[in-house]
């Protein structure tokens, strides 16, 4: 079943009198146990997706989507009370840098108190409550691997190094047992094996609660280790979207290709100090973004046809917007024959 | 001789005053290494095994507790050091200055180390911004009209100004999107290549430390644990601190 359905989200925002696309015709599913990676560069508009589905942008922001729906429901149209309660209990989101996103003049046991649902503690009186609230807290924080969890609830967030952060962040946000846990880059400024741990994690909770992850980050080694599908964002626009193997196998965008590249643990057969290859430029800004494919004045493929904006092509379970696929024949992409491809 | 070598480098964070328990004390060292020159050197390890403290003991920007560094033998004490070992800090976009210009950002180095006159300052800063890949238009910007991968341009130029033998830097690539850091390493790569630096890399990405150097450190705990070939080091890793870390990398790759 499709938990989290997205069909042409689009987030326009007011820029010097200038309506700016953000987001441009964005679509993306999640469904029950599965890991989606959402990967693309800061600037491309993750995190606004991301907070699109928390609905937490400001308001004079103008979203409009085809769908915008979890479980069916439509999270635009419903009540602000309503989409707090799914947000509180069904959906659990682990912000971009803790730092910031702690409360910073609260200490974080008060904060991971709060967190935790009503319905969880039974006891009657308030010193019960609290022993049964400091339970959860400690075995919550244990899971996730903080060693120093006395210290962790007595401590500001500045007190502590970012890795503890983010694992509390973690912690805090799996202790309502969600159904879709979005993280937005929770892997950033980790060490190997932290990174590792809390990857396992998010696999055992995933195969053994049934949680499905909306994996948001551009750290690939992380991805490939427990992504089930992916969806490729460029600039605000999707840029292909399928299972991870058969992507990292065969990536039909040349952008989809151009960011495998860049990580050279994938690519075993590169010789030491060999340059890596990389596209010319940088994300283009949001004032400035080129008509058509977003990718086009740094795509080496690019032609004419690149001003005109790509329509979404489907081939086998694999979605992709270009022009001039890799991996994929012009005239039998024009025809429409797709069958002969091995993907 | 090496370019660069540390000798008995050691430090810790007591206060002069402290007599009572050592408990909470954070050693380092000693350590002892050599950097030759054109070659790139990596430091590993997990948090708080004093990777970051390391390179800053080496530029100086945290005073040393006992060891020297000597570069092509003399040792680096604070008249010298900033003309031959210069340093990239983690988190670029925090280390600039937001009140003012890039170019001024450039000139201090200059005007606290050179006695070069302004107009030749100028051109050295111009020079220095082409060299990073940015356009000497860029002298006026500030820093939040920069994308993350100029910002991370920005501060290797104002490490490359005073022309270093050394540079160390601190996560240079952590903050950075995959088809920028891609850029930046082959900037790096092409610089060392040109110029002859001797390049320290602070990271946690082995992905990236496997690439691009010639030797990686491991640190455990404030001590040097492992000092081998990285192709060695990746494929036969001997401190269990090592094995820790490489074998994490690699079962995250296969998995």
């Amino acid at each position: 079943m499709i938990l989290l359905d997205i069909r042409n989200l689009t987030l326009e925002i007011e820029s010097n009198g200038v309506l700016v696309k953000a987001l441009d015709k964005v679509s993306l599913s999640i469904c029950e146990k599965e890991i989606r990676a959402l990967v693309g560069e800061s600037g491309s508009g993750k995190s606004l997706i991301v907070r699109a589905i928390s609905g937490s942008l400001p308001p004079q922001w103008i979203i409009t989507a085809d769908r915008l729906t979890w479980r069916g429901q439509n999270l635009l149209k419903m009540s602000k009370s309503e989409r707090q309660k799914i947000m509180r209990r069904d959906i659990a989101v682990i912000f971009q840098d803790p730092q910031a996103a702690l409360d910073p003049s609260v200490k974080l046991g008060a904060q991971f108190r709060e967190s935790i649902p009503n319905e969880f503690i039974n006891s009657r009186w308030w010193w019960q409550q609290r022993a049964e609230q400091n339970r959860i807290a400690w075995a919550q924080l244990t899971r996730v691997g903080i060693k120093d969890v006395k210290k962790c609830l007595n401590s500001y967030v500045h007190e502590l190094p970012d890795d503890v952060c983010q694992k509390f962040m973690i912690a805090m946000a799996l202790v309502s047992q969600p159904t879709l846990l979005i993280a937005d880059d929770p892997t950033r400024g980790m060490e190997t094996s932290t990174k590792r741990q809390i990857m396992s994690l998010c696999k055992n909770l995933n195969r053994h609660s049934d949680l499905s992850i909306l994996f948001v980050s551009h750290d690939l080694l992380a991805i490939s280790s427990i992504a089930h599908t992916i969806t490729v964002l460029y600039s605000g626009q999707t840029v292909e979207d399928g299972p991870f193997d058969s992507v990292r196998r065969k990536p039909f965008h040349p952008y989809s290709k151009a960011l495998l590249d860049s990580a050279p643990s994938f690519r075993p057969e590169l010789q030491p100090k060999s340059p890596l290859t990389a596209l010319k430029g940088t994300i283009p800004t949001l004032q400035h973004l080129p008509i058509g494919c977003r990718l086009g004045p740094r795509c080496p493929r690019a032609q004419k046809e690149c001003v005109n904006t790509p329509v979404p092509r489907t081939i086998h379970k694999r979605q992709y917007r270009c022009h001039f696929p890799l991996h994929i024949d012009a005239d039998e992409n024009l025809d429409g024959k797709y069958e002969g491809i091995d993907v | 001789m090496s370019l660069l070598s540390i000798r008995n480098l050691c430090y810790d964070d007591a206060p002069p005053w402290y007599v009572l328990g050592k408990k909470d004390i954070f050693y380092l060292g000693p350590v002892n290494f050599d950097v030759n020159e054109g070659e790139t050197v990596s430091i590993i390890g997990t948090n708080n095994s004093g990777k970051s403290l390391l390179g800053k003991l080496i530029t100086g920007a945290v005073p040393k507790g006992a060891g020297e560094v000597l570069i092509n033998g003399i040792p680096l004490n604070k008249s010298n050091r900033a003309n031959s070992v210069r340093m990239v800090f983690s988190h670029s976009s925090q280390s600039l200055n937001p009140g003012i210009s890039v170019g001024r950002m450039l000139e201090e180095p200059l005007l606290l180390n050179t006695k070069l006159p302004p107009s030749e300052r100028f051109d050295k800063i111009r020079d220095t911004l082409r060299l990073v890949g940015l356009m000497p238009d860029h002298y006026y910007f500030y820093k939040h009209m920069l994308s993350d991968g100029q910002q991370q341009r920005v501060a290797l130029a104002r490490a490359l100004i005073l022309d270093p033998k050394v540079v160390v830097a601190d996560e240079p690539f952590a903050a950075l999107d995959p088809s920028v850091r891609s850029q930046t390493v082959n900037l790096l790569l092409k610089l060392q290549a040109e110029l002859g630096l001797a390049f320290i890399f602070i990271s946690h990405n082995l992905g990236i430390v496997r690439h691009i150097s010639d030797r990686t450190l491991v640190m455990h705990n404030g001590e040097v644990v492992e000092n081998a070939p990285t192709q060695t080091l990746f494929a036969d890793p001997q401190h269990e601190a090592s094995k820790h870390l490489i074998h994490a990398h690699f079962a995250m790759l296969k998995v």
